[in-house]
């Protein structure tokens, strides 16, 4: 599937007609376990004449956890915004290089960020559901894209794959608002998947929560990565090691080292991927 | 924090450091006692080694206590890892050298007068291989580690010799045979210490390099 907006995405993609599974059309083109799905290629992005990211090259495999680390400052989020280009609404944001989603170019002339934002969903820091009931918090997505299908089952579907269904199924129409910020947090993960994307990007998801609701959530990332491709910007280090099965590490723009987490967190092969993460800086 | 958790590494390495110098000590002891006969040194080795237990027990507590609150990664986990395992090996050579010690009131020197030369110049190399294992530790030198490791087939070839040189022996002077299964018992411990050695070694190879070099082909 393209992104351009002279060909259209399958209507499958915008109309679902099964609420439980990625519609048949994206099912043939599904990437292997070790496809690429996103790829920089000397991706810069600049705030005006500040580079906030320089010349990062990387690649995002399908099914795995991708987490990236480094000190305040340092670009990573501005990397992640990238993908599903949440940059556009930044003024004075322009991009170089090149961000490639299964090879199609995220910022190619004609490319449509709408269409992105439905296969590459996002979470952010901090849980923002919308002020309205739970049930309206996950149907309010599928519904604007023109679902079709049973909402109600798409709804229990999304809560059950992000772990909150047993907690809500007997309050869908209270208001999320009521929720704990753990819970919070998993109704907008539940709201991201309910569109059935492919990549969930993860800003910090769990900076603003408590240890235990740290552990569900990341409890939850283990799961979801047998169906979603899932990155994750953290600055908890232990929780990158924790969680995710790829590690790149950032400083001052730059990508400084990227691969396995074990080998990462063990034997990182750059002085400063050593230095951050024993701590002597950053 | 960072600052105080490097401290605190640094003061455990000293320590450790410390407890093998104190090992290195004592294996000296142990032989000198065992091949002089002298047995108030031998009764010395035997005492010092409750201090070895205590402060591995100490080290070993600190170890757990710093992973536990720091969660250490990269060459700090890499550092309490290998501190942890050669602090276990240190104490193990601590034990050879008493069951070397422990031989030194028994052993008759002159019934097993063919091997006493051969374990004299066993005892060489494991002393050499000991003191080069715990400088490498010391100074994180993956080269030296290498170079202990090399060595651990020369001690297990001259053990080989030895033992085949007391079955024969043994066959015509059957009276002495406690006296060859001294010398044994003492060749024995000293290729286990070269044995420790070895792994303190090897594990300073993963120290310095992240490679695990345990049980290949060298």
């Amino acid at each position: 599937m393209t992104l351009m907006k002279e060909t259209p995405p399958p209507k499958q993609t915008n109309t679902p007609t099964a609420p439980h599974a990625r519609p048949a059309a994206d099912f043939s083109d599904a990437p292997a376990a070790s496809d690429v799905v996103i790829r920089t290629d000397r991706l810069t992005v600049r705030y005006g004449t500040f580079e906030a990211v320089k010349r990062v090259s990387m690649s995002v495999l399908a099914n795995q956890v991708t987490a990236i680390i480094g000190p305040s400052g340092c670009g990573k989020s501005t990397l992640l915004r990238t993908m599903n280009r949440m940059n556009d609404f930044v003024p004075g944001v322009s991009v170089d290089g090149r961000a490639l989603f299964h090879g199609d170019d995220l910022y190619a002339s004609g490319a449509d960020p709408v269409a992105l934002r439905r296969r590459i969903g996002m979470v952010f820091q901090k849980p923002n559901p919308f002020p309205k009931s739970i049930y309206r918090n996950i149907a309010w997505g599928p519904k604007i894209n023109g679902y079709r299908g049973n909402m109600d089952e798409l709804v229990e579907h999304a809560l059950k794959q992000s772990a909150l269904w047993d907690e809500v199924k007997d309050k869908l129409h209270n208001s999320a608002l009521a929720l704990s910020g753990g819970q919070q947090q998993r109704l907008c993960i539940a709201r991201a998947i309910a569109l059935q994307p492919e990549v969930l990007l993860m800003d910090e998801p769990c900076s603003a929560l408590d240890p235990i609701a740290t552990a569900r959530i990341e409890d939850l990332i283990d799961e979801l990565k047998s169906r979603f491709t899932v990155v994750l910007v953290t600055h908890n280090m232990q929780q990158a090691a924790r969680v995710s099965g790829v590690t790149a590490f950032m400083y001052m723009g730059e990508l400084i080292e990227v691969g396995d987490t074990n080998m990462m967190f063990t034997k990182p092969g750059n002085p400063k991927t050593q230095d951050y993460i024993t701590g002597r800086f950053g | 924090m960072t600052a105080h958790f490097v401290q605190l590494l640094d003061d455990l390495q000293r320590r450790s450091m410390r407890m093998a110098s104190l090992v290195e000590d004592v294996v000296q002891e142990a032989c000198e006692a065992v091949f002089d006969g002298n047995e108030k040194l031998a009764r010395r080795v035997i005492g010092r080694d409750q201090e070895v237990d205590v402060e591995e027990v100490q080290i070993e507590a600190e170890v757990v206590r710093l992973t536990a609150l720091y969660q250490p990664v990269g060459s700090d986990l890499r550092l309490l890892y290998t501190v942890l395992k050669t602090n276990n090996n240190l104490e193990r050579i601590a034990d050879c050298a008493v069951n070397i010690a422990e031989r030194a009131e028994y052993l008759d020197r002159l019934a097993v007068g063919n091997q006493v030369n051969t374990v004299r110049q066993m005892t060489g190399i494991v002393q050499c291989m000991l003191r080069v294992a715990i400088q490498a530790y010391g100074d994180q030198d993956a080269d030296r580690g290498y170079k202990v490791q090399s060595e651990d087939d020369a001690v297990d070839a001259t053990y080989a010799q030895i033992i085949r040189s007391v079955v024969v022996d043994a066959a015509g002077n059957p009276d002495n045979m406690a006296a060859y299964l001294d010398i044994l018992s003492i060749a024995k411990n000293l290729e286990r210490i070269a044995d420790h050695a070895t792994n303190i070694a090897e594990d300073v190879v993963y120290l310095s390099t992240g490679e695990i070099i345990r049980h290949q082909q060298r």
